[in-house]
This record gives structure tokens, C-alpha cells and sequence, in this order.
């Protein structure tokens, strides 16, 4: 081994396979299938290695991954003819006063307090997957791994605006989802206040119990 | 992204309908500062839309934290090292 291809790939070693299991679980936000994600990831990284030349010191190495495996991803989708082109979200600002008129209805219901009061985690896991592929990559990108929007356009190869659209309407769609999740549980305005005030009785006795 | 508010100067007061629509710029920190500042201001004196906002930053961290368990596995990083391999990773 050279010197100079020694020093690359232990740079690529530290620098991009480090990020083996973000760019794993957004791939596998793409396709949603086990066993694609991992073709799409070991793609993403030879991809990558071939192209390390030009990759520049000081960016941010999980993005330029992201942003491989977003196009390797649109590429065999469209290659296959799987990729359904969706609209984006509508006026964004109109998709925000529409997750709040949402919450609104939610709070007459009750079904806010039983959101705010579970462990939602699997729940919105499930919605994150029935969405369509180009809100579902928006929301793994802002919202599981916290990229700015600026960072999020540039990964998806979009105008901010567009990120900002598909992101709104894909919150509004997961709160309808959340707030149906609720409502199938059978949750009511006066189940959810018994529920809370079982909580603190339970708790109470529990403090009462503890008490030497 | 975080938000630089200069406190001398007084946020121009904005209206619920306003406030709102700015919603997820504002906890995106997607805001420039003034208008982060009347958003700020704002919040601080209607419950109506602190309960918006509340529950949306609730919203927010349960889905940041809804897919943390990476999927990968020892398996899958063999699988993409020995595919390196035969580019000449680890060979020179």
C-alpha cells in the first residue's frame, strides 16, 4: 500500500464509514425494504470512496453521503420505474395554519393530552413509513438528524422553498395520523382526564407506599 | 441555528393569525431574529398560541427521537468493505 492511498483510506475509514448507521437508517427511509437499503448503502459508499478525491477537507462528510445516496437512490427508483412523482406540499404557511386548525380540533377532543402523555415513538415511526418517499426523506433529514433547511435543500437537490413545503405538509399529515392513532384507541376527552387522574392517583399511592 | 435577539429594541407586536403561520420556522430556528423576536414576544403573552407552540416542540422531539436505533449492523459494514475491497480500499 502506498503512503499517499494509505492516508485516504484511513481518512475514509474515520471520516465516511463513521457514518455507517445514519446513512443506513436514512437509506432505509427510502426504500423501506431491508435488504434494498443495504444494496443502496454499500452503492452510497463505493460511490463515495471512487469519488473521495473530491470531497473537501472541512465539509460536513455525513451530508455529501446523504446527498450520494439521495441521487443513487432516484436513480435505480426511476431505473425501475418505482419512483410515484408526487406534488409537493401546498403553500407552506397554509400547511402550518393547517397542523395548527388541526391541533385545535384536537384539543376539543382531548386527543392532544393522550399525544403529549404516551410514548408516541412507534407510532410515528409507522407514520414516517406511509408517507411518500420525498416528505419521508424531508423529515428524516430536518427532523431525525436535524439538518437546517439550507442543508437539506442542498442534500435533495431542491429549492429551500420546496424543502419547506414538503416538511410542513409532512408534519401535518403525521399529527392527522398521530390524532387517528388516538382516536382508534378509543380516546376521549373524558377518557384521557380519567387516564391523567388514575396517573396521579397511582402516583400518589406509590409516594404513600414508599414512605417509610 | 441560534437566534441573536438585540432586547433594545422593542418587537413590533404581531397578531395569533400571523404568529402561527410562522410556527415551524420559528422552532426550526428558521427565523430571521426579528422576526424570531416577535414571534418570542408574542408566545410569551398568549396561551392560546404558547399551547401551539408547546405541543408542537412536543410533536417535534417525538419524532426526532422516534428513529434513533440505527439499522445497521456489523454484517452490513463487512458487506461494504469488502465491496471497497475491490476498489483497492485497504490494498494501496
Amino acid at each position: 500500500m502506498t503512503p499517499l492511498h494509505a492516508d485516504r483510506d484511513a481518512d475514509f475509514e474515520r471520516e465516511a464509514l463513521a457514518c455507517l448507521p445514519d446513512v443506513a437508517r436514512f437509506a432505509r427511509s427510502l426504500t423501506r425494504d431491508p435488504t434494498a437499503a443495504d444494496d443502496l448503502v454499500q452503492e452510497t459508499f463505493l460511490l463515495a470512496y471512487k469519488g473521495y478525491a473530491s470531497f473537501r477537507a472541512g465539509e460536513n462528510v455525513r451530508r455529501w453521503l446523504f446527498s450520494i445516496c439521495h441521487h443513487s437512490w432516484l436513480r435505480i427508483a426511476q431505473r425501475e420505474k418505482r419512483l410515484v412523482l408526487t406534488t409537493d406540499g401546498e403553500d407552506a404557511e397554509l400547511e402550518t395554519l393547517g397542523a395548527v386548525m388541526g391541533h385545535v380540533a384536537a384539543q376539543r377532543s382531548g386527543l392532544d393530552q393522550f399525544v403529549t402523555s404516551i410514548d408516541v415513538g412507534p407510532a410515528i415511526s409507522a407514520a414516517i413509513e406511509t408517507l411518500a418517499p420525498p416528505f419521508r426523506a424531508v423529515v428524516m433529514l430536518v427532523d431525525v438528524d436535524g439538518a437546517s433547511y439550507d442543508e437539506a435543500a442542498a442534500v435533495l437537490d431542491v429549492p429551500v422553498g420546496t424543502i419547506r413545503s414538503r416538511l410542513f405538509r409532512a408534519r401535518r399529515l403525521l399529527q392527522e395520523q398521530l390524532f387517528d392513532h388516538a382516536r382508534d384507541l378509543g380516546v376521549t376527552r373524558a377518557s384521557t382526564s380519567a387516564s391523567v387522574s388514575r396517573s396521579v392517583s397511582d402516583a400518589n399511592s406509590t409516594a404513600r407506599e414508599s414512605r417509610p | 441555528m441560534s437566534q441573536h435577539v438585540d432586547n433594545s429594541i422593542t418587537p413590533r407586536p404581531i397578531d395569533c393569525h400571523t404568529t402561527v403561520r410562522r410556527l415551524w420556522d420559528y422552532l426550526d430556528e428558521e427565523l430571521d431574529a426579528e422576526r424570531f423576536a416577535e414571534v418570542e414576544a408574542h408566545v410569551a403573552d398568549c396561551s392560546g398560541c404558547a399551547e401551539h407552540f408547546a405541543f408542537s416542540r412536543h410533536f417535534l422531539s417525538a419524532v426526532a427521537t422516534s428513529w434513533q436505533a440505527a439499522p445497521s449492523s456489523d454484517a452490513l459494514k463487512s458487506a461494504v468493505v469488502a465491496r471497497l475491497a475491490k476498489e483497492g480500499f485497504g490494498q494501496g
